[in-house]
């Protein structure tokens, strides 16, 4: 959902965004990507999974596995209830498991800036890019690179490099 | 491709199917009117329906094959085997141009036009052989009027047709005439009725159900105490699974799908092996999961490849020895509580338990010692281990050591169970045990790492509990490897906690804990899965995992249990490849460690030692399929005789030690009861407790070499052995209501 506007005569597009948070930063996925969230879920853990697995959650008469974006940037995994945001990718749906979800915030290109050179070649690949907002900087994610197929063909090509 | 293409795909293939039904029963009964019409019509559609969506190359096939099958039906040809021969291969190409336009929405680019004239010349010189039969038929032709006009003429009587003119103006009209009027009518009820389904809606029908499931199962916990809204949930209830049913019934479809296929193998085989087979199928009506009656098509197929070519013998063979030159192969299905089973059976050679035990040691798949410990029924399951084969030469039809293996990995690996019967002259059969359905599971829930998980009951041998003070003990370690002598043979075992969590790897047993070893039998390898503890079993309804999860290699999918938790479930085949249980391991293992009285006792059977109100009694191994630990209150009484209701099925129970009566008024206490197979039904025996598992030696009466029956030494004691099959089966009728007075 974008709404092209013209700010001292430079175009700009507005574009709605679910804010999550993760830890102290937030983070931001549009919301075209997000198929459903739930809330208060508490994953099931399944032992043996790859680390950026966040564990199983019952969604709609499916098992749906999820990435926990906590483990993905290589913070301590949490007790208690978090938050999912259902998304799609090739391989079917999958959860996005955060800390909490909170308001959509609706940002302006004109905001916009790429992922700076500084950020490791992960994080890079994970993020796209965040919007300068007045409380705070929002990164956005790389949707299509959170699904479990493209994490785990990564992490196989991490563990050959190394080898 | 678009809706009518799509909709010609399905029907065509419909109409082959049919038509190959048709051919090979129109080999038994070559001028079957209704047949000819049957496949005349199937041809002539598809003929049809080509011409109009421009597929030329399938028309020109089709009509040459519809002139053929015309001029049977008017009956101036007669279908003998070249024509079946032909009209098969026709049948064939039809399939291949369905196959090539669904792939590529066209019907050939030309280049099979070659083997296309090839096949329309052969079905073309079938046709013109109608003069040289013509010929041939016309010395034949009044003695056949004839003997249609004798057989034909007591009903046209009955029909008050009167004078010799009229009947034989019927009898012409008879051939053709009534016989498309019939085939029409039912052609149109069956379509009016029924309606095609996609498998993924019904896929996605079953598992919104599953999820109705779960929620009523917590509005009847939400409703338990209101007095108004327990009426309404117990309809939902009712609703809810009445609905469950229907949509796994709209899954099924009869056996008949499957079997259709084996009349063609059959002929086809035994023209290639030079065998005379009669083809007896049952129960064809039996239904089973869509998928899972795709997945053991090709086990059958194997099994009576192994039927024609080891089985039945060469007529000759056959006649010098005594037998019909006919050999018989029958298959045969029926429901036995959540299973289907699916017999292939004939009456050839049988197999030679000497020849396989031979062959077993010669392959090094078991080592003669081990061999000759192992009962001939247990020896004759080693026709499953992979690199098997008797074969004397490699034929083009089974005989490369493939085939029974793939037979049972295949049946496993859909959760079934197979196993084989011979009798050395007479014939063999094979049984297959398929679970009725794939989606909804018998699994025990088991406890590890503070986690349930589900194992699939079908892989579950036996159950083990260690308590506390045992635990340390009980368990003997080879190099870092435990172990766990399971009477007297020592048992591989794997800690689900460990194998999960790789960091409690590190030390030893940390004691005062109970341990369950779940004793699982998988691909022929044996292991103890120990765990922390167990639940109920349940059924459960599978879902497919993510394809991160699945490859693992830990588990086959997930399931929602009825509190609402989520549960892995295990897959006990993989977890033995994982850790690296073998067969060769375990085999040898177990030789070195049998024990020596046993050796010295030449094992000749096994017994289950139980005690029954203060005598000691034994039960054939062979026989028991499980022991059931009951509340007395479970056991109904079906007049004067005691009977178990096992999920819908009626046990009777034999109580000659009188263990119920001694239970006396506690409805609470526990009873014992060994449930044996007896042929084809099953029964209880009530005993007071399950003692051990022992080797019996036969006994001889002092002074004779006359085996004493009924008794067994054991344990260096005389016992007596329980005859299963004296137990006297319940009444057939099925008036008798089950009264369910509970012995108060």
């Amino acid at each position: 959902m974008s709404v092209r506007i013209s700010i001292h005569g430079k175009e700009s597009a507005l574009t709605e965004i679910c804010s999550v948070r993760v830890g102290q930063t937030l983070f931001g996925v549009a919301i075209t990507h997000i198929v459903e969230i739930v809330g208060g879920a508490h994953p099931q853990v399944a032992p043996l999974a790859p680390e950026f697995v966040g564990g199983l959650v019952h969604y709609r008469g499916e098992v749906l596995t999820t990435v926990s974006l906590r483990q993905l940037l290589g913070m301590a995994r949490r007790e208690g209830p978090q938050d999912i945001l259902v998304l799609e990718s090739p391989g079917g749906c999958f959860g996005l498991l955060v800390d909490s979800v909170s308001e959509v915030l609706t940002v302006c290109s004109a905001d916009h800036e790429a992922n700076p050179s500084l950020l490791d070649e992960r994080r890079g690949a994970l993020f796209a890019g965040a919007y300068k907002l007045r409380e705070g900087l929002l990164i956005m994610l790389n949707t299509e690179r959170l699904s479990p197929e493209w994490l785990d063909s990564e992490c196989v090509d991490r563990a050959r490099a190394m080898a | 491709m678009d809706e009518l293409t799509r909709e010609f795909l399905i029907e065509s293939q419909e109409g082959l199917d049919r038509m190959e039904r048709c051919l090979t029963e129109l080999e038994e009964r070559p001028r079957d009117a209704e047949l000819l019409g049957d496949i005349f019509r199937s041809v002539h559609t598809i003929k049809g329906t080509t011409g109009f969506l421009g597929f030329k190359r399938m028309e020109r096939l089709a009509h040459v094959g519809e002139n053929l099958l015309g001029l049977l039906r008017d009956g101036k040809l007669l279908a003998d085997n070249a024509i079946i021969t032909g009209l098969l291969r026709l049948m064939d190409a039809l399939r291949g141009i369905l196959r090539t336009i669904e792939m590529h929405e066209h019907d050939g680019d030309g280049t099979e036009a070659e083997q296309d004239s090839e096949l329309i010349g052969l079905l073309e010189k079938l046709q013109r052989a109608e003069e040289v039969v013509v010929v041939t038929t016309d010395v034949a032709e009044p003695s056949l009027q004839a003997e249609q006009a004798s057989s034909a003429l007591p009903m046209i009587r009955g029909a008050q047709i009167r004078g010799a003119q009229a009947v034989e103006q019927v009898i012409q009209d008879a051939d053709t005439a009534p016989v498309p009027v019939s085939a029409v009518a039912r052609g149109t009820t069956a379509s009016d009725t029924t309606l095609r389904v996609d498998v993924v809606l019904l896929n996605r029908m079953m598992n919104l159900v599953g999820e109705l499931v779960l929620t009523r199962n917590q509005i009847l916990q939400a409703t338990a105490q209101d007095a108004n809204l327990t009426l309404l949930s117990r309809r939902l209830d009712m609703v809810t699974a009445d609905l469950r049913e229907s949509v796994m019934r709209a899954r099924m479809q009869p056996v008949s799908n499957v079997f259709s296929k084996f009349p063609r193998v059959i002929r086809d085989l035994s023209q290639a092996l030079h065998r005379k087979v009669r083809l007896v199928m049952e129960g064809q009506e039996t239904e089973l999961d869509k998928s899972l009656l795709e997945a053991i098509k090709d086990p059958l197929t194997h099994a009576i490849r192994n039927s024609l070519d080891h089985g039945i013998e060469p007529p000759a063979v056959r006649v010098a020895s005594g037998k019909d030159a006919e050999g018989t192969l029958k298959l045969r299905a029926y429901q036995e509580s959540s299973h289907v089973i699916i017999e292939v059976s004939d009456d050839g050679a049988g197999i030679r338990v000497d020849k396989v035990r031979g062959k077993a040691i010669e392959r090094g798949l078991i080592t003669a010692e081990r061999a000759s410990q192992l009962s001939e029924r247990e020896l004759l399951q080693l026709i499953f281990l992979p690199g098997f084969s008797t074969a004397e030469a490699i034929t083009n039809v089974s005989g490369r050591g493939v085939g029974m293996d793939v037979v049972r990995t295949n049946v496993e690996k859909i959760g079934g169970k197979v196993e084989i019967d011979s009798r050395p002259g007479k014939g063999t059969v094979m049984r297959l045990r398929i679970p009725l359905t794939l989606a909804i599971i018998p699994a025990l829930i088991v406890y590890s790492l503070r986690q349930s998980f589900a194992l699939p009951q079908g892989a579950l041998s036996e159950l083990v509990h260690i308590s506390p003070d045992r635990a340390v003990s009980a368990i003997e370690w080879m190099e870092g490897t435990p172990l766990y002598r399971l009477r007297g043979q020592l048992l591989p075992l794997i800690f689900l906690d460990r194998l999960l969590c790789p960091e409690v790897r590190a030390g030893g047993l940390d004691a005062e804990r109970n341990l369950f070893i779940a004793v699982l039998d998988t691909d022929g390898r044996r292991f103890g899965l120990v765990v922390d503890g167990l639940a109920n079993p349940e059924e459960i309804v599978v879902k497919p995992l993510s394809a991160v999860l699945k490859s693992i290699g830990v588990y086959s999918g997930a399931t929602v249990l009825g509190n609402g938790e989520l549960a892995l479930i295990l897959d006990p085949g993989a977890i033995a490849s994982r850790v690296g249980v073998t067969i060769r391991i375990q085999e040898d293992r177990v030789g070195e460690e049998a024990q020596a009285d046993e050796l010295a006792d030449g094992m000749a059977s096994r017994y289950l030692l139980v005690e029954s109100a203060g005598r000691r009694a034994a039960i054939a191994l062979g026989e028991v399929l499980r022991v059931e630990r009951i509340p007395r209150s479970r056991v109904e009484y079906l007049g004067r005789r005691p009977v178990l209701n096992f999920e819908g099925q009626l046990l009777p129970v034999e109580d000659s030690g009188g263990v119920l009566a001694a239970a006396g008024s506690d409805l609470d206490a526990p009873v014992t009861v060994v449930v044996c197979r007896e042929g084809s039904r099953q029964v209880g025996i009530a005993v007071s407790h399950v003692l051990d598992v022992a080797a019996g030696a036969e006994l001889y009466e002092a002074g004779s070499r006359q085996r004493a029956s009924g008794v067994t030494l054991l344990r260096n004691h005389v016992t007596g052995v329980v005859e299963v099959r004296d137990v006297p089966p319940l009444p057939a009728s099925c008036d008798l209501e089950l009264e369910s007075e509970t012995l108060a």
